[in-house]
């Protein structure tokens, strides 16, 4: 008996420093697909009667959720009277390296999705107002429509809108915001619903 | 054979005493090993506490036996052997045994008071064995919750147990979240240790709360002095102990079944425990179930402020003469919902939510038990084997634990239905201790600690990993002695720490960066107890102790709740003072130091019958002290977000805490509090955030007369009055930043969002009460209704605190 509690004794211990050997590994947390994290937004312009009139206006932010800032690039300066098709490329260039069209994604997912626009009042002649942030059923020149459309008349995405710019103005502004309303998207879905994408205020100008 | 293995074993003990501590102490090393052990008790009538003289109090399958004197008290002297079984008898009451082994209470003279029931009494007789040392810290403060205490708090969790304790409150993320704060520090400078382990989980933040279940707790002890030499790094503010079921031999089978049911919330419970303590054998296991729905503040519902919990936890202990093993399992498996306001997407909606007196109507829904995100899912397992050997050259104590930690996080984000967190933490703690026999007067402990944590994130949260994976080995060894002249007992003690950390982890564009860093650390604690007279007496004690930052503190990054937060590696100021994030930093860079910590902790305690006095003063400096404040609101594609970094200072904490009870007449006891902490970063002259305001509570209890047959009846009328915080941050709203009204800068100012909360008083009103085997409580908290918020809950941006709460319990014991 107690020879056993001696050797029990012994073997506890020998456990004690099995256990101390430590395990240590390597691993490295699994790569892990951010979705739609945006990088860089593009408004492009484009004329409608003459397809090398085009605008473009960038914004960007260099290191996603790193403090530095977001930097609006350049200002929007439009014709007055003429008529713009608006579309968007957007990017993640986190890793230069591989540069991820996310317009795509947001495509895929037109469901979900929606561009809602706020500018100076009166800033254009089509639409007229300010915009839609305010009220979903302002005028905004909504050129798609989501592909979940029940009786072929789907809700608006905003990937492609088009604009008539009115007179001429300095320093006016135009913003657009993307909304991911997953689940929530309806033609009376507003502002307040779902979460921002993207939110960008731009200067505008018409010459 | 057997001499020889005897005399190697000696041998190592004795190397390993000069390796140690080399004590040099010739003399006593084999110590009363004769006839001249002793035991002292009182045996009371367990209904009315008054003392029972005559009973007789023997040694079981001995002849021998005392009679207790007027006073009920009795004294046994000349034992030779070195564990007996008690028995104490007298006429008309049922009799009580209880075990005792003399070896484990080391030279200590142990009282026991017997608690007889009697004959009708369906209630069995119980025995309470005497002041327990805490530790070895003996000239720390400590304060103890027993059993019927926590009882009374069954749901509650640990946090919000201690509360009523001077200098101790809570810092938390809601009702369902909740930290110990001790004298102003929290988090991982607190340690916690559950059932003699450190409590391994992922401690960093506010919304991290430890996964104890209360109700599984036979005790709770405070120490509030800087106890890192007995119990390891970390422990700058105090140590939280929990300790378990006793396990105690000779016990007749016991259990109990308690249920209960409160109005906000509507939340109810159920919890049983059975055990039994044979000769040589004791188990014990517990089950317990919590499930609480939407609560209320006075005037709206807080949507999604449900939680449910299931806990279970068993033990078993096998004794030999001079052996015991001891076996405990626990598993805690928790949902806890966070309010839904608190998690804003963009800095204009969380301006909005902080500004508005109540949250938004959007957020209201009917009455639920749906805990929808944010919410966390934890899990926790703990193992552990204890085997204490008692030898004449002192006893030894081997301790094997395993812990793993899992812990999801959800988000309101897109993919709500992935975890932004999911961490798995296992935690191996291994101790190896050696109390040792008086050696010249020196008596103490020796120790040897191995731990290890190893946490990994689990893949498929659509989120770059918020911390890295990381490792941490730590060895120490340690020694903690006292020695008694007089009426002085000073105590000393020493420990060295070296620990070995690696980190991976993965910045947003997921290239993985690595980091392979150690630190030694000594640490050292100076005490003295001094009796100064048979009522007054004196505890001083000065310890030192260090942490390393917690990983989070270090490597945090990104989006969590409603913050951005980065961690002290993660962001740096350029030649132009503007904050960078675009590199990882590591030890070589001004950044990321340990920190450490030196308190003076004084207590002066007075005593005489039912009149009771301690005054605390305290001082605690903090070289590099680490905390999460507000950066700035920083503009992101989708809009302004607000922005958090760790930061690293040196502060200063300072305080009082006062207690003051005695007995109005024979059945009615009041007890005064409070409690006062000044603190300051020394470095930069300006407050620190989130630090506990003045408190000061009253409490009035009446055991009322005997009526309606019951056995017991006792009422309790509970107030506090919590003072605005005067020491906070200037204020700077998220609106006032995005707007570009105020500047901010890394030499800027500490500042916060909202406003420090309003002065408010609080009262709750308790009736306990029981009849034979059967018990209950009832229970009104916040009984005026105030609409309150707690400046140390960080749900006070978005919404008030609890209002009216009526609770209801019924226990059955057997």
């Amino acid at each position: 008996m107690k020879n056993f509690k001696n050797y029990l004794l012994i073997g506890l211990l020998g456990m004690g420093f099995i256990l101390t050997s430590c395990g240590d590994d390597d691993e490295v947390p699994a790569e892990e697909n951010d979705p739609e994290v945006i990088t860089d937004v593009t408004l492009v312009f484009t004329n409608t009667m003459d397809a090398s009139d085009v605008v473009r206006a960038s914004a960007q932010d260099p290191d996603d959720l790193g403090v530095q800032e977001l930097m609006i690039l350049d200002e929007i300066t439009l014709t007055s009277g003429a008529t713009y098709t608006l579309t968007f490329e957007i990017l993640n260039a986190l890793d230069p390296a591989d540069v991820e069209d996310v317009g795509e994604e947001i495509l895929d997912e037109d469901d979900e999705h929606q561009i809602f626009f706020s500018f100076t009042d009166g800033a254009f002649t089509s639409p007229m107002g300010d915009g839609n942030f305010d009220n979903p059923a302002d005028p905004i020149n909504y050129e798609d429509e989501d592909s979940m459309a029940q009786d072929g008349s789907g809700n608006p995405v905003g990937l492609e809108t088009t604009w008539t710019a009115g007179n001429t103005l300095t320093d006016g502004f135009f913003t657009a915001r993307l909304k991911h309303q997953p689940d929530q998207k309806t033609a009376t879905s507003d502002i307040d619903v779902g979460e921002d994408d993207f939110n960008l205020m731009f200067v505008l100008n018409i010459e | 054979m057997q001499t020889g293995f005897v005399r190697k074993l000696f041998k190592i003990k004795l190397k390993f005493t000069f390796m140690l501590i080399a004590l040099v102490a010739a003399g006593r090393l084999f110590a009363q090993t004769d006839c001249e052990k002793k035991l002292t008790g009182k045996v009371l009538d367990i209904n009315t506490e008054e003392p029972l003289p005559f009973a007789t109090v023997k040694v079981v399958g001995s002849e021998y036996g005392v009679v207790s004197d007027s006073e009920g008290n009795f004294i046994l002297t000349n034992i030779c052997a070195d564990e007996v079984d008690l028995e104490a008898q007298f006429l008309g009451y049922k009799k009580a045994t209880h075990h005792h082994d003399f070896y484990k209470s080391d030279n200590v003279e142990m009282s026991h008071t017997f608690y007889l029931s009697p004959e009708e009494n369906v209630l069995e007789s119980i025995v309470v064995e005497g002041d327990k040392i805490v530790g070895d810290m003996q000239s720390m403060s400590v304060a103890k919750i027993g059993r019927s205490k926590l009882e009374t708090e069954i749901t509650g969790s640990l946090a919000s147990a201690l509360r009523n304790i001077q200098g101790v409150t809570f810092t938390s993320a809601g009702s369902n979240v909740q930290l110990p704060v001790i004298h102003g520090l929290y988090g991982n400078r607190i340690l916690i240790i559950n059932n003699g382990v450190k409590h391994g989980f992922q401690n960093w933040g506010t919304d991290h709360a430890p996964e104890i279940d209360i109700s599984s707790a036979d005790n709770i002890s405070v120490l509030k002095g800087a106890a890192g030499v007995r119990y390891g790094p970390e422990a700058l503010g105090g140590v939280v102990l929990v300790e378990g079921n006793p396990l105690k031999l000779s016990q007749k089978m016991y259990g109990s079944v308690t249920s209960g049911y409160q109005t906000n919330g509507r939340g109810y419970h159920a919890n049983a425990q059975l055990g039994e303590g044979r000769k040589n054998f004791s188990y014990h296991f517990g089950g317990n179930y919590v499930k609480i729905g939407d609560r209320d503040a006075r005037d709206y519902a807080l949507t999604n402020t449900g939680m449910e919990e299931r806990s279970a936890n068993l033990g078993f202990r096998y004794h030999l003469p001079k052996w015991d093993f001891e076996v405990y399992y626990s598993y805690v498996d928790q949902e806890l919902g966070l309010l839904r306001q608190s998690v804003a997407e963009t800095g204009e909606l969380f301006a909005r939510y902080v500004a508005a007196p109540q949250p938004d109507s959007l957020f209201f829904r009917d009455f639920s038990y749906e805990i929808d995100e944010p919410k966390q899912n934890t899990t926790h397992h703990l193992a552990k084997l204890e085997i204490e050997w008692h030898t004449d050259i002192g006893d030894f104590i081997l301790l094997l634990s395993q812990q793993v930690n899992l812990r999801k996080e959800f988000d309101v984000r897109r993919s709500a239905e992935l975890p932004i967190i999911d961490l798995q933490l296992n935690t191996t703690d291994t101790r190896l201790e050696w109390y040792h026999p008086s050696l010249g007067g020196l008596q103490g402990t020796v120790g040897l600690q191995y731990f290890s944590q190893n946490n990994d994130n689990n893949p498929g949260t659509n989120t770059t990993a918020f911390i890295p994976n990381y490792n941490t080995d730590r060895v120490s060894i340690y020694a903690i002695e006292n020695i008694q002249t007089g009426k002085n007992t000073y105590e000393f003690g020493l420990r060295l720490d070296h620990e070995f950390n690696s980190a991976r982890g993965r910045e947003r564009n997921q290239n993985i960066f690595t980091n392979e860093f150690s630190f030694t650390n000594f640490t050292a604690s100076l005490g003295l107890v001094r009796d100064l007279s048979a009522k007054w007496q004196l505890r001083s004690n000065l310890g030192s102790a260090w942490r390393t930052p917690n990983m989070a503190e270090l490597y945090s990054f990104g989006q969590h709740g409603f913050k951005v937060e980065y961690g002290l590696w993660r962001y740096y100021a350029n030649e132009d003072g503007e904050f960078r994030t675009d590199r990882v930093l590591t030890e070589d860079d001004n950044a990321g130091k340990p920190e450490r910590g030196y308190k003076l902790i004084n207590e002066l305690d007075y005593l005489e019958g039912e009149r009771r006095f301690t005054v605390t003063a305290y001082a605690n400096y903090i070289d590099n002290f680490i905390f999460d404040r507000p950066l700035a609101v920083i503009g992101f594609l989708w809009g302004p977000a607000p922005a958090y970094i760790f930061d690293q200072s040196d502060a200063l904490f300072t305080g009082v805490d006062l207690t003051y009870s005695n007995a109005i007449t024979k059945r009615v006891i009041g007890t005064f509090g409070a409690s006062y902490i000044w603190s300051r970063n020394l470095e930069r002259s300006e407050p620190l955030i989130n630090q506990p305001p003045i408190t000061v509570n009253a409490e009035l209890s009446w055991e009322t007369p005997s009526f309606l047959g019951l056995d017991f009846s006792k009422l309790t009328l509970l107030t506090s009055y919590t003072f605005q915080q005067f020491q906070a941050p200037r204020t700077i709203t998220a609106d006032q930043l995005i707007s570009g009204e105020v500047e901010i800068n890394a030499s800027s100012e500490i500042f916060d969002f909202k406003d420090v909360p309003d002065a408010y008083f609080l009262g709750n009103v308790r009736w306990e009460w029981r009849s034979g085997r059967l018990g209950g409580q009832f229970e009104v908290r916040n009984i005026l209704n105030t609409s309150y918020r707690d400046y140390l809950n960080e749900m006070r941006l978005f919404a008030d605190d609890l209002g009216r709460n009526f609770l209801f319990t019924l226990n059955y014991k057997f």
